[in-house]
């Protein structure tokens, strides 16, 4: 079944058809939400109202791009969404946690390389965290990128190379024992 | 160490940032079938409503405006007030109070049921709203020459934006101050001794 019919038939509200375009995007679209995410309850939430939306919206698809470039469109917005709502969720409870007293113990004294480029990722601008993870963490490309922020590729390119800088001089440290 | 080679370490390292467990397929399309499922029949709900309100409001003003107009005489005197001219212009409006009231009744005994202090449901505030547009009509209604008719109605203006204006996470104190209100100003009751009686669209008994 070649895309168009499948949207046509997801449209004329075919079951099978609805689940087989949930069946080829489903993988990626839940990838990058938990890479945001970083917790799996809340990248299901996502990933499930990515569909939802998708279903809903479908009939205003007008074929202009690949429904992959479109789907990951409406992603990348209900992720994004998504995080500032759980940012300011967070940020609640993390207040509370603080006020009572009862904040987590004091960080590794040694974090490994892994640790250390996480909380630098996490440390990122969230632009530049965003392209970082699509790009060379997803292998998303950055025309891809760019359909799905409404950014230019240029602006694409240029945040990651940006972050790819920061994480460098977060990294420098460890550059060292690299290089020996 | 070169750039290049930097760059590759660490895209081999950022592959564990958040590393991606396997996709729960079969449990997210379940979640999403039902949601869909949940929000079809949210919106065949509220279309109801909808369509109901726009009626009820068009019907209401139509028989308002016959009202106001069969409620003067030849020199543009008031007719006696207090009473409904029972005259066939009046009919329109007679079918449509009664549907109001009924309707009204209807979402405030469901409420009274059904909303739990924790959580209650949406869709009472949505058909709250919609109902606060027709009291108001009502109100400017001949009805309201009514003086028992006319406390009801100011009543229960009082009690749908109450409802109209719950949040949509709830709190419990708001949901008991409305249901304490419902009873101490014994609405449900009044509102069941002015709907009309007897079948069919044309009740001729009750406050109407």
């Amino acid at each position: 079944m070649d895309e168009r019919e499948l949207i046509a038939r997801v449209r004329a509200g075919d079951g099978a058809a609805e689940r087989a375009l949930y069946d080829a995007h489903v993988d990626r679209v839940y990838r990058l939400a938990y890479r945001l995410a970083g917790d799996d309850e809340l990248a299901r939430e996502l990933t499930q109202d990515t569909f939802v939306r998708a279903f809903e919206r479908l009939a205003s698809f007008r074929g202009e791009s690949k429904l992959s470039t479109w789907l990951h469109a409406v992603a990348t917005s209900v992720v994004l969404n998504g995080l500032r709502k759980a940012k300011r969720f967070r940020q609640r409870e993390t207040d509370l946690d603080e006020a009572t007293g009862i904040s987590g113990g004091p960080p590794p004294a040694e974090p490994d390389l892994k640790r250390r480029l996480a909380q630098a990722i996490d440390r990122l601008p969230k632009g530049y965290r965003i392209v970082f993870v699509m790009h060379d963490v997803e292998g998303y490309t950055h025309e891809e990128i760019g359909a799905a922020l409404g950014i230019e590729t240029g602006t694409s390119k240029a945040q990651l190379s940006r972050a790819r800088g920061k994480l460098r001089e977060a990294l420098a440290d460890f550059a060292g024992e690299w290089v020996s | 160490m070169t750039g290049d080679r930097f760059e590759r370490l660490l895209r081999d390292a950022a592959q564990d940032y958040h590393r991606p467990p396997e996709t729960p397929r079969e449990e997210m399309w379940r979640r999403i079938v039902g949601a869909r499922a949940r929000r079809r029949q949210h919106m065949l709900v509220q279309r109801r409503w909808l369509h109901w309100g726009l009626g009820i409001t068009a019907v209401l003003a139509l028989g308002i405006g016959i009202g106001r107009w069969t409620a003067r005489g030849p020199q543009g005197t008031e007719t006696t007030a207090g009473r409904v001219p029972n005259e066939p212009g009046n009919l329109a409006y007679r079918v449509a109070a009664a549907q109001y009231l009924s309707r009204t009744e209807a979402l405030l005994t469901g409420f009274r049921t059904e909303a739990r202090p924790s959580a209650p449901d949406a869709q009472f505030a949505a058909q709250a709203r919609d109902l606060l547009t027709t009291t108001r009509l009502m109100l400017d209604s001949p009805a309201a020459r009514d003086g028992r008719l006319k406390a009801l109605l100011e009543d229960l203006e009082l009690v749908l934006a109450q409802i109209a204006q719950l949040p949509a996470g709830g709190d419990k104190e708001d949901v008991q101050l409305i249901t304490q209100g419902l009873d101490e100003r014994s609405v449900l009751l009044r509102l069941r001794t002015a709907i009309p009686a007897g079948p069919g669209p044309v009740r001729m008994q009750g406050a109407l």
